[in-house]
């Protein structure tokens, strides 16, 4: 049996998410990724598609205040969270403390990764105000940054940690 | 990705109803950390997915000083890594959870996946093993439980009837002077899955003069996990000495059928398996010793 006779008939879903605090009601197909939902009916697209599958990280989206690979995450699996991206970190006053130590620091070349990298660490600051060396090593041992700015990414989050 | 309809049942026994309804053709959704990929990859085009996330039974970990340590299905592998409850029973567990996968991962996949899914390149499922832990499974008219290693039948392949859905893990409390310990070694980044991961429990005999009980679990080096038993034999009744141990390991890396592929060649991954069955076998009895 394949999917082909059920995809005719099936139907979409209505699902209600909080994304980046603001309640919002969508329609979406059973099959939709949350990437793909923020990214092509949000329109927020800061988050971006990398390896497909759950390694790299450049996807990265904060479910319930959690990481997770938005690329894998269904959106109907989303219904009753709250999602945070990139474009929610800031506010009217000015951007995010991790994203000010970013620039700081040197923390990015192409950019691909960023918004991974600083969703992962904000929510590594918010269970852990102060980690270690280690800590950060360990948490954000799952996204890659292909030019290569993992000192620079240490120091950013470093020089933030504590001040949150 | 083809398209599938998502059910979303409150109760084990609908949910099974609902697998059994459609025959095989609709698969358990919880973390959707493995499932996902497979779906996108065109491997699995299931006409339906159950998602069982709402169902409430499947949730928390609890301990019983005589039924042990009990795992709801959907208890995320991030969950297990920060319980202080599994840190003070099994801290084994935490200290494996901490290397599975990323943070993204852990936070969405869950025990109940990681065992249902057959996956053969993970690490639960040899510490469940050596811990003689059992799973409980639900079904659409009864449910049933089996020790953890009889779930395992081949690659990607379970004795999880279509309509039965994997609802617990239960980890009988460590016998008196046991001591388990867990290595999993990845020969690419510290994010790949494993080459080889290895358990092994040592329950001591009273007096501990000499080993009692032994497993020896290895992981990740054949279609599913599984129990070097002469390596375990050799150990049962003797006195543990360093020697004694190599043997066992070496024997041991004989009694898993691993295979050559970008994680290491044959030989290399047997290798890692002497290596690794010493050195866990070697701290598992420390432990029982109580150092």
């Amino acid at each position: 049996m394949s999917g082909a006779g059920a995809s005719a008939k099936v139907m979409k879903k209505t699902i209600s998410l909080r994304v980046n605090g603001v309640q919002r009601s969508l329609e979406v197909e059973p099959r939709t990724m949350l990437l793909d939902m923020v990214r092509e009916q949000l329109g927020l697209t800061g988050a971006k598609l990398g390896c497909d599958m759950q390694v790299c990280g450049a996807c990265t989206l904060l479910l319930d205040g959690k990481p997770v690979s938005a690329c894998s995450v269904l959106a109907v699996d989303a219904d009753g969270a709250a999602v945070q991206t990139i474009e929610g970190l800031g506010d009217k006053y000015g951007l995010h403390p991790l994203q000010e130590a970013f620039m700081e620091f040197g923390a990015l070349q192409c950019g691909y990764c960023t918004s991974g990298f600083v969703l992962t660490a904000k929510a590594l600051l918010d269970e852990c105000p102060k980690p270690s060396d280690e800590q950060i090593r360990d948490y954000l041992a799952g996204n890659f940054c292909r030019c290569g700015c993992y000192q620079e990414i240490m120091q950013a989050i470093k020089a933030v940690s504590g001040k949150a | 990705m083809k398209n599938f309809d998502y059910l979303e049942p409150k109760t084990v026994s609908e949910a099974c109803k609902l697998l059994h309804r459609h025959g095989g053709a609709a698969k358990v959704f919880a973390g959707g950390a493995h499932l996902t990929i497979l779906m996108k990859q065109g491997l699995l085009q299931p006409e339906a997915l159950v998602n069982i996330k709402k169902i409430a039974a499947l949730r928390g970990i609890a301990f019983d000083a005589k039924k042990g340590l009990t795992l709801g299905a959907l208890v995320t592998h991030r969950e297990i890594e920060t319980s202080t409850l599994v840190q003070e029973k099994f801290p084994v567990l935490c200290a494996a959870e901490k290397e599975v996968a990323n943070i993204r991962v852990r936070n969405m996949g869950t025990v109940g996946g990681n065992l249902a899914s057959g996956e053969p390149l993970t690490d639960l499922a040899q510490i469940f093993i050596a811990l003689d832990g059992k799973v409980k499974i639900g079904g659409p008219k009864r449910s049933r439980s089996i020790p953890v290693a009889e779930l395992f039948v081949d690659f990607y392949t379970t004795s999880l009837a279509e309509d039965e859905i994997l609802t617990h893990v239960v980890l009988p409390p460590l016998p008196p002077r046991s001591g388990i310990e867990y290595i999993r070694f990845s020969s690419s980044s510290v994010v790949d899955k494993p080459t080889a991961g290895v358990a092994v429990r040592v329950t001591l005999a009273p007096g501990k003069e000499s080993c009692k009980t032994a497993r020896i679990v290895l992981g990740c080096v054949g279609p599913t996990p599984v129990r070097a038993r002469q390596a375990e034999s050799l150990l049962g009744g003797k006195k543990i000495t360093p020697e004694l141990l190599a043997e066992a390991a070496g024997v041991a890396s004989q009694e898993c059928s691993p295979t050559s592929d970008l994680r290491g060649s044959e030989p290399y991954k047997r290798a890692i398996v002497r290596t690794l069955v010493k050195r866990a076998a070697l701290k598992a009895y420390e432990r029982a010793l109580g150092h």
